[in-house]
C-alpha cells in the first residue's frame, strides 16, 4: 500500500476520531512508554518497500516509511489502550485465525512407541483399498469385430494380432471404480466386476467402443499393510493430533471461565 | 471420514506400488505401461504412481470464485475455498438456490482464484458485528433478499467501489485474513499423485471504457506473497508484470492467464502498450515471461476467433459472448481474439523480430458458485441466485410477457456457455509437473468436454500409427506449445491425435488451423485432416457430412455415427520456408443440445428461437510455431 493510502483507511479514520474524542480524558503518564526503532524494523520496512515497488528505498523514503510506521504505532497502541480491538469482530476473527495457524504449526507431535499402530487400527477404513483390477485390453470400434477377434483367439490365434489403435494405455494396474469410469466412461467398473481373471473375455463396452479384457488380477478390497505407508499414517496422525490439540486448547481455555447463560 | 476414503485409498495404492517395486515378493503382474515404452535411463526424482515420461492428460479448472469474491458473495455464494476443493475432488455443494452440484468425474487439478480487490470484504459487511458493516454502503448487506435486491445492491456497491471513496472499504486486515485462508486451503488439499491445487487469485483490471483486462495469477509453490496485487494497486497489467517479476526475483514464481479477451473491447491483444506506445522487444519479453497462457473458453463465451475476424471459418460462430464483461456494451472483436493475436504476433516477429502473443491455451469455468459450470444437461451457470433458473437466464419464457411485450427476460446470461476445462500433458499429477507443463505451453483448452488432444511437429516424426509413436515423436519433434525451425528444402510433418470424452458424444472431425504472414498480410486457413466418415476433399479441405443429427424435442443424438478417436499425419500443402507460421489443432464433436435447449425441454417449452439449439463441443491445442530458416 502506498503511504498516502493510509489516509483512506477507514480503520485509521475511526481511530483518529476515537483519539480526538478521548483526548480530553487522557493524562500525560509519569512513565512514558518507549517506542524503539530497531535496525530490524528498518530492514523490514525497506524490504516491504522493495517488494511492493521493485525499488530500493532511499534514505528519505525510508525516513518517510518510519514516520508513517511511528504514527500508525501510536494510534495502534492508543486503540488497544481504549479497548477498540475488543469491539471489532474482524480483529477478533483475525486474531483467532492467527492463533489457529500458530497452534497448528507449533504443535507437530511425534508419536510414541505403538501410537502410530493404534492410530492405524482405529482408522482402518481410511487405509482399506477398494476392489481394483490389473488388466490388459484390446480395443475395437465395433462389437462384431471384438466378437470375431475373441472367437479367433479362442481358436488359438495370438491376441496381439488383434485390436485397433487407441490413445488408451494397453494395460492398467490397480484401477478402482472411480479411475475406471473416468478413463473408460461410466459403468465400466460394473462390467469388469462380472469377469474372471486369466482369460480373454468380453466384449466390454466403454465410451470409446468395445474391449476384450484379460484380467491378470482382481485385487479384493484389502487393508494396506502398515509398513509401506508409515509416512502417510504419520501425516494423518499429526493432522488429527493437531486438530485434537486445538480442541483441547479451547477446552482448557474454557475451563478458565465460568459461562453464565442469562435467561432469555 | 467416508468422504476421505478415496484420496486416502489412492495414496495408499501409490504406496503399495512403490512398496511393491522395492519388494520382489509381490511384483504386480501387469505393470502399467503407456502406449509406448518410456525412454530408458531417464533419471527422475521421486515419482508418484501415475508417472509417465510420455506424459498423461490431466484436466482442471483454474478459475474459481468462492465466498471471498465481492461479487460471488452478493450473488449468494457462501461456500469457502475448502468447500470448493472438496467439490473438485468429488464432493457436492448445495447451490444457493437449493440444488446439489456434483461432478460426474472429479478433476485432477484446481485453483481457487478470488478477486483480489475487496477480497473477503462483502462477506464481512454482512456480519452485523463487524466494524465495516457500519459503513453506509454496507446497509442491508446482512439481510440480502432475492436476485432483484441482490442485483440492485451489487450495482450500488460496484458504483461505490469505482468511486474515489472505494478504498474506504478495501480493508487490509479483512483481505489478509481471506488471503491466508485461501493459501492454507490450497496447501491443505494438495495431494501429490492424486490431486493438485494451486494458490491463485484474479487480478480484475478494466480499461477506462470497461474493456476487460482480467487475469488469473497462479503460483507455482506453497508460499504466496503477503497480499495479492489488485486493480487498486494499478489497473495497468504492465504493473502487475513488474510485481510478478519482483516476486520472482525473491523466489515466488507465478504466471498470469488473461481471460475473456472476447469482452475486452479489443484491448487484450492491442498493438500498443497500455499507454499507447508502439510495442517493443522489452514489452514482448516481459509479457511472455509472465503470460505464457490465455484462457480460450469459459462460461462467458469463447475467445478462439469471431466470425467477423475469420469469415471463412465455418465453425467460428461458436458460443460468442458479444459484450464487454459485466456490461451491456458491445465489445469490439478486433484485438479481442486469440487467433488474431497469434497472427499479429507473427507479423511483429517477421517485421520487427519480437512476438508478444506467443502463448498457449487453456479453458476454465469462472464459476462464482465455488464449483464448476456444470454440463449442458446439468447446467449451473455461474452467478449464484442471479442466473439460477432457466427463466432468469433467458432460456425459458417469463410467466407473463413484459409490458413491452418481451417473452423472455432481457439478459446477457443467454450468451453464456457450459464451458471451460484446462488440459495439460504432464508426467505426473503434482504441482511442479503440471506447472512446468503450463510454462512449456503443453496445454489445451476445451469447451467443457474431456476430449484429449496430442499434437507434434518436426522433421523426424514416426508414422502416425507407429506403436512407438509417442516416444519417437517426443524425440524427433516438438509437442504443442513448441517451436520449429523450418528447413529450406522440405516441409515439416505434423501428427494430430484426438480422443473423445468417454462420457460424451463421438467425434466429427479433426482440423489444423494455420496462420501465416504473406507479404505483410496476415492469412489463415482451416484444414480438415481426419474425418469420422469419408476422406478430406483436397480442393476444399473439408470432410463430408457424417450425418450426425440432434433431435431437438428430446436431445437424442444419432447413434453409431462419429469416431472414438481421430489421428492423422499431415503436411502443409502450402508450405513456404520463407514464411512465419503457426499451426494448432481443433477437434470437433458431433453436435449435441446446448444447455438452453435442455432447459426448455425440461420445462416443456420450445427452445428460445434466438439461441443456438445445438453446439459442437470442441478442443483447441496450443500452437506449434514455425520460424523460417533464413531470416
Amino acid at each position: 500500500m502506498a503511504p498516502g493510502g493510509l489516509l483512506k483507511q477507514p480503520l485509521l479514520w475511526f481511530l483518529a476520531i476515537g483519539l480526538t474524542l478521548f483526548i480530553a480524558d487522557s493524562r500525560i503518564p509519569e512513565n512514558r512508554d518507549e517506542i524503539v526503532i530497531t535496525p530490524a524494523l528498518r530492514d523490514r520496512l525497506a524490504t516491504l518497500w522493495t517488494t511492493q515497488t521493485g525499488l530500493v528505498a532511499t534514505e528519505a523514503e525510508l525516513n518517510s516509511l518510519l514516520d508513517n510506521w511511528l504514527k500508525e504505532e501510536v494510534l495502534y497502541r492508543e486503540a488497544l489502550r481504549l479497548g477498540l480491538d475488543r469491539e471489532d469482530s474482524i480483529v477478533r476473527r483475525r486474531l483467532v485465525q492467527k492463533l489457529g495457524f500458530i497452534a497448528e504449526s507449533e504443535t507437530i507431535p511425534t508419536p510414541e512407541q505403538g501410537e502410530l499402530e493404534t492410530f492405524y487400527r482405529e482408522n482402518i477404513d481410511d487405509y482399506t483399498l477398494p476392489v481394483r483390477y490389473s488388466f490388459r485390453h484390446l480395443y475395437f470400434q465395433q462389437r462384431t469385430a471384438a466378437e470375431n477377434a475373441l472367437a479367433r483367439i479362442n481358436e488359438g490365434a495370438a491376441a496381439q494380432e488383434f485390436g485397433e489403435p487407441t490413445m488408451l494405455n494397453p494395460a492398467y494396474a490397480y484401477r478402482g471404480a472411480l479411475d475406471l469410469n473416468a478413463t473408460f466412461g461410466a459403468g465400466f467398473d460394473g462390467q469388469l466386476a462380472t469377469l474372471t481373471a486369466g482369460s480373454w473375455q468380453g466384449p466390454v463396452q466403454s465410451g470409446f467402443g468395445f474391449h476384450l479384457v484379460w484380467i491378470d488380477t482382481i485385487h479384493p478390497s484389502e487393508v494396506t499393510p502398515i509398513e509401506g505407508i508409515r509416512q502417510q499414517i504419520l501425516q494423518d496422525f499429526q493432522r488429527a493430533r493437531q486438530l485434537r490439540a486445538r480442541d483441547a486448547y479451547v477446552e482448557n481455555l474454557l475451563d478458565e471461565y465460568t459461562i453464565v447463560v442469562e435467561p432469555t | 471420514m467416508a468422504k476421505l476414503s478415496y484420496p486416502v485409498s489412492a495414496l495408499a495404492c501409490a504406496a503399495v506400488l512403490s512398496a511393491c517395486s522395492d519388494n520382489t515378493s509381490s511384483v504386480p503382474e501387469t505393470p502399467e505401461v503407456s502406449a509406448a515404452p518410456a525412454p530408458a535411463a531417464e533419471a527422475a526424482p521421486a515419482q508418484t504412481a501415475g508417472y509417465s515420461a510420455l506424459r498423461n492428460a490431466y484436466f482442471g479448472d483454474l478459475h474459481v470464485h468462492t465466498m471471498y469474491s465481492f461479487d460471488a458473495f452478493i450473488f449468494g455464494t457462501t461456500s469457502s475455498p475448502d468447500d470448493a476443493y472438496e467439490f473438485a475432488k468429488g464432493g457436492s455443494i448445495t447451490h444457493p438456490a437449493g440444488f446439489e452440484m456434483q461432478l460426474q468425474v472429479p478433476l485432477d487439478f484446481y485453483g481457487v482464484t478470488d478477486h483480489a480487490f475487496y477480497i473477503g470484504v462483502l462477506r464481512e459487511m454482512a456480519n452485523p458485528n463487524s466494524e465495516i458493516s457500519r459503513h453506509p454502503v454496507a446497509a442491508g448487506m446482512s439481510t440480502l433478499g432475492g436476485s432483484v435486491e441482490r442485483g440492485a445492491k451489487f450495482q450500488e456497491i460496484l458504483a461505490f467501489m469505482r468511486s474515489e471513496d472505494g478504498l474506504e472499504i478495501n480493508d487490509p486486515v479483512i483481505r489478509k485474513s481471506a488471503w491466508d485462508d485461501i493459501i492454507a486451503a490450497a496447501n491443505r488439499h494438495n495431494d501429490p499423485g492424486n490431486f493438485t491445487t494451486f494458490i491463485g487469485y484474479e487480478y480484475t483490471a478494466s480499461a477506462p471504457d470497461r474493456g476487460n483486462l482480467h487475469r488469473n495469477v497462479i503460483f507455482r509453490g506453497d508460499v504466496g506473497p503477503e497480499l495479492p496485487f489488485s486493480r487498486l494497486d494499478s489497473s495497468n497489467p504492465e504493473d502487475l508484470w513488474n510485481w510478478m517479476d519482483g516476486n520472482r526475483a525473491q523466489g515466488i514464481e507465478s504466471l498470469a492467464i488473461p481471460h475473456n479477451s472476447n469482452g475486452s473491447n479489443g484491448r487484450m491483444f492491442m498493438l500498443t502498450d497500455n499507454a499507447g506506445r508502439p510495442l517493443d522487444d522489452a514489452y514482448a519479453n516481459q509479457r511472455m515471461r509472465n503470460e505464457p497462457l490465455v484462457e480460450i473458453s469459459q462460461v462467458k463465451g469463447t475467445s478462439d476467433t469471431h466470425p467477423a475476424l475469420s469469415p471463412n471459418d465455418e465453425w467460428a460462430d461458436f458460443e460468442i459472448m458479444p459484450l464487454r464483461v459485466a456490461t451491456n456494451l458491445y465489445s469490439e472483436p478486433n484485438g479481442g481474439y486469440v487467433r488474431q493475436a497469434y497472427l499479429n504476433g507473427l507479423k511483429m516477429q517477421a517485421e520487427e523480430g519480437f512476438n508478444p502473443y506467443k502463448f498457449g491455451v487453456i479453458g476454465s469455468s469462472d464459476t462464482h458458485n465455488a464449483t464448476y459450470a456444470g454440463e449442458e444437461h446439468d447446467y449451473w451457470s455461474k452467478v449464484g441466485l442471479n442466473d439460477a433458473t432457466p427463466v432468469l437466464r433467458g432460456s425459458v419464457p417469463l410467466a407473463e410477457p413484459t409490458p413491452e411485450g418481451e417473452l423472455y427476460r432481457d439478459t446477457y446470461y443467454d450468451t453464456w456457455s457450459a464451458a471451460g476445462l484446462a488440459g495439460v500433458w504432464a508426467e505426473e499429477n503434482t504441482r511442479s509437473s503440471i506447472y512446468d507443463a503450463f510454462r512449456r505451453k503443453e496445454t489445451f483448452g476445451t469447451s467443457g468436454t474431456r476430449m484429449k488432444v496430442r499434437f507434434f511437429g518436426g522433421y523426424e516424426l514416426p508414422a502416425a500409427d507407429d506403436p512407438d509413436m509417442l516416444a519417437q515423436a517426443y524425440a524427433g519433434g516438438v509437442p504443442m506449445g513448441g517451436d520449429l525451425l523450418a528447413e529450406t528444402d522440405r516441409s515439416p510433418g505434423f501428427i494430430a491425435w484426438v480422443a473423445k470424452d468417454p462420457n460424451g458424444a463421438n467425434l466429427e472431425r479433426l482440423q489444423i488451423i494455420k496462420g501465416w504472414v504473406d507479404d505483410g498480410e496476415a492469412r489463415e486457413e482451416v484444414y480438415d485432416i481426419a474425418c469420422s466418415v469419408g476422406t478430406v476433399d483436397p480442393e476444399t479441405h473439408r470432410c463430408p457430412d457424417n450425418g450426425a443429427r440432434v433431435d431437438i424435442s428430446d436431445c437424442g443424438i444419432t447413434q453409431g455415427v462419429g469416431a472414438a478417436e481421430l489421428r492423422a499425419a499431415w503436411q502443409d500443402p502450402d508450405f513456404d520456408p520463407d514464411q512465419h507460421a503457426f499451426y494448432y489443432v481443433r477437434g470437433l464433436e458431433n453436435p449435441t443440445c446446448r444447455w438452453s435447449t435442455w432447459d426448455a425441454i425440461r420445462a416443456g417449452v420450445d427452445p428460445h428461437p434466438d439461441l443456438q439449439p445445438t453446439i459442437q463441443e470442441r478442443v483447441w491445442s496450443s500452437p506449434i510455431w514455425l520460424t523460417p530458416a533464413q531470416l
